[in-house]
């Protein structure tokens, strides 16, 4: 009997232990925390400053196409209004507030499963870099003497992913005691799109999303937005292509690594939605995925 | 005395068995203790489990030979493989049944993993030697015998402690040997377990049961039926190569990239699960006394599959290259230093050595961008794949053995098997995702998303993967294989003479179970079928020169059918053949000179093999062409030879001291043809790989050792010192290929140039190396009674002086130092070639093994 129980024990001994290790894993609930960010950025309204106004603070350094180091304690609330999901902006998202929107240049890719559109954000400008690029504002870092992107480190310590709103605890002392209030602060920025125009202060418009209604992109009927074939002449590997019937000049920038590349050039009229750009007096739209561009039912 | 019991509860195991047992103690199971190397030298992580690895490990252990019967476990730290070969070319039976994996070849030794004691009972012979089971292969060929009689009588367990792969080893067996009525039964269990905490690799753990269950019931009629079942449900999650760089950031060469922290908790991204249940009966008949029949049916389920972290954007890897320092500055001064960012080094390095949180996966962030993703209704972009490579296999062997006369024997055999081999990928966890589709993300882009060339699978277009869902590829492959051959052995004055041949034929055939939209035409359904005949023979003959000197000499030749697994150029797309698929061809040669006395043992032996016509295949991420690309490199050469030295010298009758060495070379001769396949577009390219003189790699091909073993009262003492050097890590064509070798010519890269004729001159890279080094080894054992049972203590230290130094392995990275667009290089920072993947052996590590039988 002494061997039976031995031998049962090290049945219900091996069979118990030899359960599954690897466990069953939930996907967490992160809650008002995210794991990107810095969650440790108290949105202020009392240093919060509006994109038109920051734009207008640096104007004379877009005109020169130079860059400044931001010193001042400045804070923005914004909401992500483009990204790179389809491949067509290029470590970088834009951003927008009611009053204007920026471009974001950031050394990293995939921001957009991170940073979607409609994501709302605030920013602690300081110690990051104002400039221009081809006279289009944008935020990011210096870079061999010029505007470059930042490190994605460093955009994760001055970004805060938030909601709509953000409870803030502020502690006061009175007479030597410690109070606690919390005040919510709203995050009032929409990505909204507007009909595109040309104003001579191209500020108000670039970083926007953009509508143009009623257009026709030109290029043959059997060619793509962006091919590599040669057939259209490309620079910083994208495609250029007209557009008639905006009112205003302004192409299509496509680039050959987006999703829709290799999508054909509809014949007809079509809406365009995109981020409005400008490259040295030349007003750009760039889609932001395959769905920006919607062709017109054909006759 | 008499016992009976009864065990239902191994249902569980997926093999029902009621088995009774009934036995008589022996009464004198008095067993010298002898340190058994089995028992408690091999860590299973060093005989290859991972089927995608190419380190397997090759047991050669012929008794016969002192040098290939002690290499196996002596070298097994720094994963020696005999002559440097491919455990394909190792021929493993089980009572008589060959047992290797028919895709690629291989034993599994995982697959009988933890029966120590029946692995045990093995009949090994060399490449020449003669045997009563198949003709050796070009490895040797290994027959175990798991019959139950076949076993040791008498109860045992052993418990086992190390800081290895894994921590705790519980083993129990009794063998009943065969009782008056001709019968006789034997079982195993064992566990094997490490967590987290415990398991010398940080990220990894192990979790492994195995049982064997034989039954034998001999008749006196000369007849003798035995089933054996066994198996050996495995989980365990691996460790991933990194680049030295990274070592040095993490200050520990068993850095392991391949775990993570979710939520502070550590979790592995790559965990294999393993289970081969397998059924085994033998039928001998001894139908007279010089002539005996036995014959094998066999069936077996492998169920092995292996995750990984997959991604449709940025590789989430923390050793992935953008992350490293040197992305950022060039410290080998081989680009113009245009793009050095000193601070950029800097604040990389620091992040890295900021802590484990820096340098490991961080499960947190991609779960969140998932659950961004689900928010606008995205694909999840980080997910975890499950690659399953199932095999489910039935073969029958039958050998004949016949003692003709006192000078001569016959022996002849047949082998036939079937295997359905299913290979298809599973989402395992879309790690807080909500939506996943079908499609080639690799291939958007270059079509659109809703063009159907971007679908895995035409026949459910668009389809939607839920977790536990099969996506991107399923197929199965199916061999069959026969395999007959014939040996005769005569005596013929002094000389032992031995010839073998062989002859097979195998067919094998592609069925796909999606229609992927790149290869619309050639992807459902059943594929051609190819057919080969291959075959062999080997000579051998020993000359007794008295004394206890003998020399023998040994040649043979053989044709031998490529493994399906390089048979199909990609085959989780497709179901095209390799171009110009044949079988390889094997010469082989070898003389040994051997010395057995009173006070020495030895082996001397020179080897020499010549293989031609081989194919090889593997697939990654080339630069070039910025595509994934399926690889197959055929027309291979390789010429594998050199000297192997076992000797033992009896100092006194307590006191020995075995020396083993080798000094090899294992090289690829001539330039290889390659097939390329894009992934991209399906397009085949041809070109040729500049591959002369490169070496094998995983293994030392120089190694030697010294042993001094003294036993004393019950005592034993074992010091060894082993040195390993000559050791590659496994080339990359990329390169290499021709193509390449042009461009760079082109651009003036590398070394590469076009002369004044215009024609251009090529810079082939010299092979990676690791490092080889010395290892100190040391183990102590002492046999007690307990009453009249022996209980033995060992306690076995490995690489005392702590060398982390010494590489194991490791690969060269496809990639480029540069990017190509439109036949234009521009140099990047990081320098691929100087910075290949390694693994390093072990520092200091011990086990204690208690055993007690009873």
């Amino acid at each position: 009997m002494k061997k039976l129980n031995i031998y049962t024990a090290l049945l219900i001994a091996a069979l118990g232990l030899g359960s599954c290790m690897n466990e069953d894993w939930q996907a967490p609930d992160f809650g008002d925390n995210p794991p990107y960010g810095n969650n440790e950025i108290i949105p202020s309204t009392s240093n919060k400053i509006t994109i038109a106004d920051l734009k207008a603070k640096y104007a004379n350094v877009f005109s020169s196409n130079g860059y400044k180091l931001i010193e001042e304690d400045l804070q923005l609330h914004a909401v992500v209004n483009g990204n790179d999901q389809g491949g067509n902006l290029y470590k970088q998202i834009s951003i927008q507030d009611e009053t204007g929107g920026i471009i974001v240049g950031i050394n990293g890719t995939d921001l957009y499963a991170f940073m979607p559109v409609g994501q709302k954000i605030v920013i602690n400008l300081k110690g990051l870099y104002i400039g221009a690029y081809g006279k289009m504002a944008q935020l990011g870092s210096e870079y061999n003497g010029g505007m470059g992107r930042m490190d994605l480190n460093v955009w994760k310590e001055r970004v805060r992913l938030v909601g709509d709103e953000v409870k803030v605890i502020t502690q006061t002392t009175e007479n030597n005691v410690v109070k606690y209030d919390t005040t919510t602060v709203e995050m009032t920025a929409k990505a909204d799109t507007i009909a595109f125009s040309a104003p001579k202060d191209y500020n108000s418009m670039i970083g926007r999303i953009v509508k143009l209604s009623n257009v026709e992109i030109s290029g043959e009927g059997t060619q793509t937005l962006a091919p590599e074939d040669g057939s259209v002449r490309l620079t910083s590997n994208c495609a250029n292509r007209d557009i008639k019937g905006a009112g205003s000049s302004i192409v299509l920038r496509t680039s050959t690594y987006s999703d829709f590349a290799s999508r054909p050039i509809p014949t007809g009229k079509v809406d365009i939605y995109g981020v409005c750009t400008i490259y040295n007096g030349t007003w750009q739209i760039l889609m932001r995925t395959n769905s920006d561009l919607v062709e017109h039912e054909s006759k | 005395m008499k016992r009976k019991f009864q065990l239902t509860a191994l249902a569980l195991l997926a093999t029902t068995c009621v088995w009774a047992q009934s036995s008589t103690e022996s009464e004198a199971d008095s067993t010298i203790m002898t340190i058994d190397a089995g028992d408690f030298t091999i860590s299973e992580s060093q005989l290859g489990e991972d089927d995608d690895m190419t380190s397997d490990v090759i047991q050669v252990g012929s008794s016969n030979n002192l040098y290939t019967s002690n290499i196996g476990w002596t070298w097994s730290a720094a994963r020696f493989k005999f002559r440097a070969l491919d455990n394909k070319y190792n021929d493993v039976y089980i009572n008589g049944v060959q047992a290797n994996q028919v895709e690629n070849g291989r034993f599994q030794y995982s697959n009988i993993g933890g029966m120590n004691d029946a692995a045990r009972n093995k009949d090994a012979a060399n490449p020449f030697e003669s045997n009563a089971f198949a003709m050796p292969g070009l490895g040797g060929a290994t027959n175990y015998d798991f019959r139950a009689s076949s076993m040791s009588t008498g109860s045992k367990i052993t418990l086992s402690g190390l800081n290895r792969n894994y921590t705790l080893r519980g083993m129990f067996s009794h063998g009943t040997g065969l009782n008056k009525n001709g019968w006789a039964f034997y079982g195993s269990l064992a566990y094997r377990w490490g967590n987290m905490e415990t398991a010398a690799v940080d990220g990894t753990f192990y979790n492994s049961l195995s049982y064997l269950l034989s039954v034998q019931k001999k008749w006196e009629n000369g007849h003798s039926l035995n089933l054996a079942t066994w198996g050996n449900p495995t989980e365990r999650a691996q460790q991933g190569a990194s680049t030295d760089e990274a070592y040095w950031l993490a200050n520990d060469r068993q850095y392991n990239p391949y775990w993570g922290y979710q939520n502070g908790k550590k979790r592995a991204s790559r965990i294999v699960n393993d289970y081969a249940p397998t059924a085994l009966l033998t039928w001998d008949y001894q139908i007279k006394d010089n002539m005996k029949l036995t014959t094998s049916a066999m069936v077996r389920y492998q169920l092995y599959s292996s995750t990984k972290l997959d991604y449709s954007g940025t590789n989430p890897a923390p050793d992935y290259w953008k992350n490293f320092p040197s992305y950022n500055y060039d410290a080998w001064g081989e680009t113009d230093g245009s793009n050095n960012n000193w601070d950029a080094y800097n604040s990389a390095k620091e992040y890295w050595q900021s802590g484990p949180q820096a340098r490991q996966i961080n499960f947190d962030e991609l779960y969140f961008a998932n659950q961004q993703l689900n928010k606008t209704g995205n694909d999840a972009i980080y997910w975890i794949q499950a690659r399953h490579n199932d095999h489910l296999t039935a073969s029958l062997g039958s050998n004949f053995n016949w003692t003709i006369d006192k000078t001569s024997k016959f022996n002849a055999g047949i082998q036939l098997s079937s295997t359905q081999g299913m290979h298809y990928q599973t989402l395992e966890d879309m790690l807080g995702g909500e939506n996943f589709h079908n499609i080639d993300r690799h291939l958007v882009g270059t079509y659109q998303e809703t063009d159907p060339r971007a679908d895995y699978d035409l026949k459910n277009p668009g389809r939607t993967v839920k977790e536990g869902d099969r996506y991107a590829y399923d197929y199965d492959i199916m061999v069959q294989k026969f395999n007959a051959y014939a040996a005769y052995t005569k005596t013929i004055g002094i000389s032992y003479n031995y010839i073998a041949a062989r002859m097979g034929g195998t067919r094998m055939y592609r069925d796909g179970k999606m229609q992927n939209g790149l290869f619309a035409e050639n992807s459902y359904g059943k594929s051609g079928v190819a057919g080969f005949l291959d075959g062999g023979v080997k000579l051998s003959s020993t000359m007794n020169l008295g004394n206890g000197h003998s020399l023998t000499l040994g040649g043979g030749f053989e044709a031998k059918t490529p493994n399906a697994r390089d048979a199909f150029i990609c085959p989780e797309k497709m179901n095209d053949f390799v171009h110009n698929l044949k079988n390889e061809k094997i010469a082989s040669a070898e003389l040994s000179y051997g010395v057995n006395n009173s006070w020495l043992r030895l082996n001397l032996t020179g080897f020499y093999s010549y293989k031609y016509d081989g194919t090889e295949w593997s697939c990654f991420y080339d630069d070039n062409e910025s595509s994934f690309v399926y690889v197959s490199s055929q027309n291979i050469a390789k010429r594998n030879y050199g000297v192997e030295l076992g000797a033992k010298f009896k100092v006194t009758s307590n006191f020995d001291i075995t020396l083993l060495g080798t000094y090899s070379e294992a090289e690829i001769v001539g330039n290889t043809d390659v097939d390329y396949m894009l992934s991209d577009n399906g397009k085949l390219k041809r070109t040729t790989c500049f591959a002369d003189g490169m070496r094998e790699s995983g293994t030392p091909l120089a190694a030697a050792s010294l042993a001094l073993n003294y036993r004393v009262n019950g005592w034993y003492l074992g010091l060894t010192g082993n040195y390993y050097d000559r050791i590659y890590l496994s080339y990359t064509p990329v390169t290499r290929l021709q193509s390449v070798q042009e461009l760079w010519a082109a651009n003036n890269y590398g070394g590469a140039f076009i002369d004044v004729d215009g024609t251009p001159v090529y810079s082939i890279p010299e092979q990676a190396q690791g490092n080889g080094g010395f290892v100190l080894d040391a183990s102590i054992g002492k046999q007690f009674y307990l009453g009249k049972n022996p209980l033995s203590v060992n306690l076995n230290l490995s690489n005392i002086t702590n060398n982390t130094s010494l590489c194991t392995g490791g690969y060269e990275q496809s990639r480029a130092n540069y990017s190509v667009n439109d036949g234009e290089m521009s140099s990047r920072t990081y320098n691929f070639l100087k910075n290949p993947k390694k693994y390093y052996a072990q520092g200091f590590n011990f086990m204690l093994n208690i055993n007690y039988r009873f």
